[in-house]
């Protein structure tokens, strides 16, 4: 018989024991890259390709204070800047949903276009959407969700604003960072509200990306000392800001990872001293023989390593897959859109699978290492 | 049918070498779960908490939150004389408009921003709320950039601090007192006159009417004045009932609890089973000996069921115990977290809540944890032939 040949029927000896134990060390694994997956999604925002050209203005006050619709023609002059559009949070309801899963925004669609220009969309619909002052461009993921149709009615009941839309769905775009969102003109908000002649928000695209943070300052220092100070940053730390307000939650997370981890690594520990215990005749023979510690201990590594690394391969492999195949999106309704499980967040779990092979050898070995030949013999269970 | 009892009893104790890190183990997965639901029930406590059962609430219909809710000035000036609202002791109409809006604020410790929900009321509206408590400093003064804070959150937000600045555009406000909003939403709100905040935020509207009728009957005929009104389009219902529904934010971190404990009981289970079956094969003589002296297979099964729940239930006694521990430390000191509420877009500021409920909920879960776990290796101890039993090693 091979050494190989020797660990592999030691580790399956008592097929049940180590059935659970790769089982329970693959659960534990996929909690583990289930919560780093969580965090990531809760603290990365997902880049555009256009991020690097974009920024975003908002009022110094905060996001829901509004921006008086005067400040465009000024925001157009500014040097480095190519184009702007206003971008208003709607904040629509659809159908009779209590969260809807996708935000609408009002824009206007001109400047829209030239601010967005990664997102693709046939030529025809976007002239039928500038042409059609209540159509609207809707994400294909939210197409897809509703199964809609270009040419189909799109109602939304306000619930930021006192007023109802009724949209006519005129194109669709796609390979945006976010395919879910609806985009409407703003004259027709305009014209619902009465015209109060203010915007949520400014989107703006830059001529180049090192150029950005002279925009930024130019625009800033534009609006300093008037009635609607701004904050223009860019499309990455506008994103960045919301992770902040996250507050407590991503601790949270992160000490019950850690909490995880210890169980699983006690578990798995106990297990495989279990295994061990259970021959430390054998073991003593081994050594009677003429095995010598460094090479008993070899066993026992290769055993509780093989184990763990199956029970790795299993859980993280799982939830890659799970993830990956489950409509995330769908079924968080809309809370969390990638849930993407990335080589990153792999590795550092298959890591841990690695750590815990390792440690869960060492009490065992050691406590082989202890015992005299006479004694190891002795022992009865 | 006899059990046993002691026998299983004593090898839980004697032979706990073997056992403890199983029942570590579900001390902890019990813990995790019993934490986080209590994180939720907090979420949830703060709103449930919010609001005097006497007052009625009046917001536009449509909106989800105080903060997108919008009220004319027409509208109050047409709900203030009607008929069934209390008067103070000046003989005024106990009702009050609020103008609810966000400020972004640094938080303390120079780690990035969130938003602060402010407040804009009345002396009336102060009048209405007895759960607010001053408690240090003073109230603010009407028509002055004056905002009196709440406690929790004035310790999380740099400048909130007593005689604090929070900067709101060109607009400076100046923090004159605290307050303790008794465990409320209110806990995580920033207060400053109503007409000051609609100057300073350029708000022709207000947000939400509060008012307190004089009695149930009154509260009948006054909400369904509002309500069945068209050109109001408001909503009105009991202050308490409007808050216990603000209960969104919670509902991730009520998935995430028992994604959590599903997920980290079947570990649990395949440890239990693990331990269970390891004790039971190095009891195979054990057992053998018990049926010789006449327990029936049933006893037998039924014996180490007992024993792996017992061994559970500890586990969970030792979790409970924990986060309970866990729980009275943050409480005594005065510990709070906060997190973004979903429907107002602010910083939401709350603390653990454990209702005894909730520990029988982690010990029952312990117990199911267990069984589950031994089932099947009692099921197996208990077919085992009594003489091939006795003659193993």
């Amino acid at each position: 018989m091979t050494i190989l040949g020797f660990i592999r029927k030691n580790a399956l000896r008592n097929r049940r024991r180590a059935l659970l134990s790769v089982g329970s060390v693959a659960v534990s694994l996929f909690l583990l890259v289930t919560l780093m997956t969580l965090i990531r999604e809760l603290t990365i925002p997902p880049e555009d390709v256009g991020a690097s050209l974009r920024l975003v203005v908002r009022n110094k006050v905060s996001l829901a204070q509004p921006l008086p619709y005067k400040q465009l023609s000024l925001l157009d002059r500014i040097p480095g800047v190519v184009a702007v559009t206003p971008f208003t949070f709607f904040g629509g309801n659809y159908r009779d949903e209590k969260v809807t899963s996708f935000a609408q925004f009002a824009v206007d669609p001109v400047r829209f276009t030239n601010v967005f220009v990664e997102s693709r969309s046939s030529p025809g619909q976007i002239a039928a959407w500038i042409a059609n002052r209540t159509g609207c461009l809707v994400g294909m993921d939210t197409m897809r969700r509703y199964d809609m149709k270009v040419g189909d009615k799109l109602k939304l009941t306000g619930t930021f604003y006192p007023c109802d839309l009724e949209l006519k769905i005129e194109g669709t775009y796609q390979g945006s960072v976010d395919d879910r969102t609806v985009f409407f003109h703003h004259k027709y908000l305009d014209e619902l509200t009465g015209d109060p002649g203010s915007v949520g928000t400014w989107w703006i695209r830059v001529a180049a990306a090192d150029a950005s943070g002279d925009v930024v300052s130019a625009i800033n220092r534009t609006f300093q000392n008037t009635s609607a100070e701004v904050r223009a940053e860019s499309e990455r730390s506008f994103q960045m800001s919301f992770v902040s307000m996250w507050g407590n939650i991503q601790v949270l997370i992160e000490s019950i990872c850690s909490v995880v981890v210890f169980t699983l690594m006690l578990v798995t520990v106990s297990t495989m001293s279990m295994a061990i215990r259970e021959r430390f005749r054998e073991l003593a023979i081994l050594k009677a023989i003429g095995f010598r510690r460094r090479e008993i201990f070899t066993f026992i590594l290769a055993e509780s390593f093989g184990l763990a690394a199956l029970g790795g391969l299993i859980g993280i492999g799982g939830a890659a897959l799970f993830w990956g195949l489950l409509d995330v999106q769908k079924l968080s309704n809309g809370f969390l859109v990638y849930f993407e499980v990335v080589p990153r967040t792999m590795a550092r779990a298959a890591l841990v699978a690695a750590l815990l092979g390792v440690v869960s050898a060492i009490g065992p070995s050691l406590a082989v290492a202890r015992t005299s030949v006479v004694e190891g013999l002795k022992t009865l269970d | 049918m006899v059990i046993p009892l002691r026998y299983h009893v004593r090898n839980v104790v004697v032979r706990w070498r073997s056992t403890v890190a199983t029942l570590l183990g579900i001390a902890l997965v019990v813990a995790v779960f019993v934490l986080l639901r209590s994180l939720a029930a907090g979420i949830e406590k703060s709103s449930a908490q919010t609001g005097d059962p006497r007052n009625i609430l009046v917001v536009r219909k449509g909106s989800q939150a105080e903060s997108s809710s919008l009220v004319t000035r027409e509208q109050l000036q047409a709900l203030q004389y009607l008929k069934g609202i209390a008067l103070n002791a000046e003989g005024k109409p106990l009702i009050s408009a609020d103008v609810i809006t966000l400020i972004s604020a640094p938080r303390a410790g120079g780690t990035g921003e969130a938003n602060l929900l402010i407040r804009g009321v009345t002396s009336r509206g102060r009048e209405l709320r007895p759960q607010v408590h001053l408690t240090t400093g003073r109230w603010l003064e009407p028509g002055k950039r004056e905002v009196v804070v709440a406690e929790n959150l004035a310790r999380r937000f740099a400048g909130l601090e007593m005689g604090g600045t929070l900067k709101a555009g060109m607009g400076r406000l100046k923090v004159v007192g605290l307050f303790n909003g008794g465990g409320s939403a209110y806990d995580s709100e920033v207060w400053m006159d109503a007409d000051e905040a609609r100057l300073l935020f350029e708000r022709e509207m207000y947000s939400s009417l509060i008012l307190r009728p004089i009695d149930d009957d009154a509260y009948r005929s006054l909400t369904n004045t509002i309500e069945s009104d068209k050109r109001f389009a408001l909503r009105a219902e009991r202050e308490v009932d409007y808050y216990a529904q603000q209960t969104l934010t919670a509902v991730p971190i009520k998935i995430l609890a028992s994604l959590l404990g599903s997920a980290m009981s079947i570990g649990a289970v395949f440890a239990a089973m693990n331990t269970m079956y390891a004790a039971i094969g190095s009891r195979t003589r054990e057992i053998g000996t018990l049926r010789v002296l006449g327990y029936s297979k049933m006893s037998i099964l039924c014996g180490f069921l007992l024993e792996g729940g017992l061994l559970a239930l500890l586990g969970g006694f030792i979790g409970v115990a924990v986060s309970y521990g866990l729980y009275q430390y943050v409480i005594l000191r005065g510990i709070t977290f906060g997190t973004m509420n979903f429907q107002s877009f602010s910083e939401t500021i709350f603390q653990f809540s454990m209702p005894p409920a909730l520990l029988l909920l982690g010990l029952a879960f312990s117990v199911v944890v267990g069984l589950i776990g031994s089932i099947l290796p009692a099921w197996r101890a208990s077919q085992i032939p009594v003489i091939s039993a006795l003659k193993s090693l």
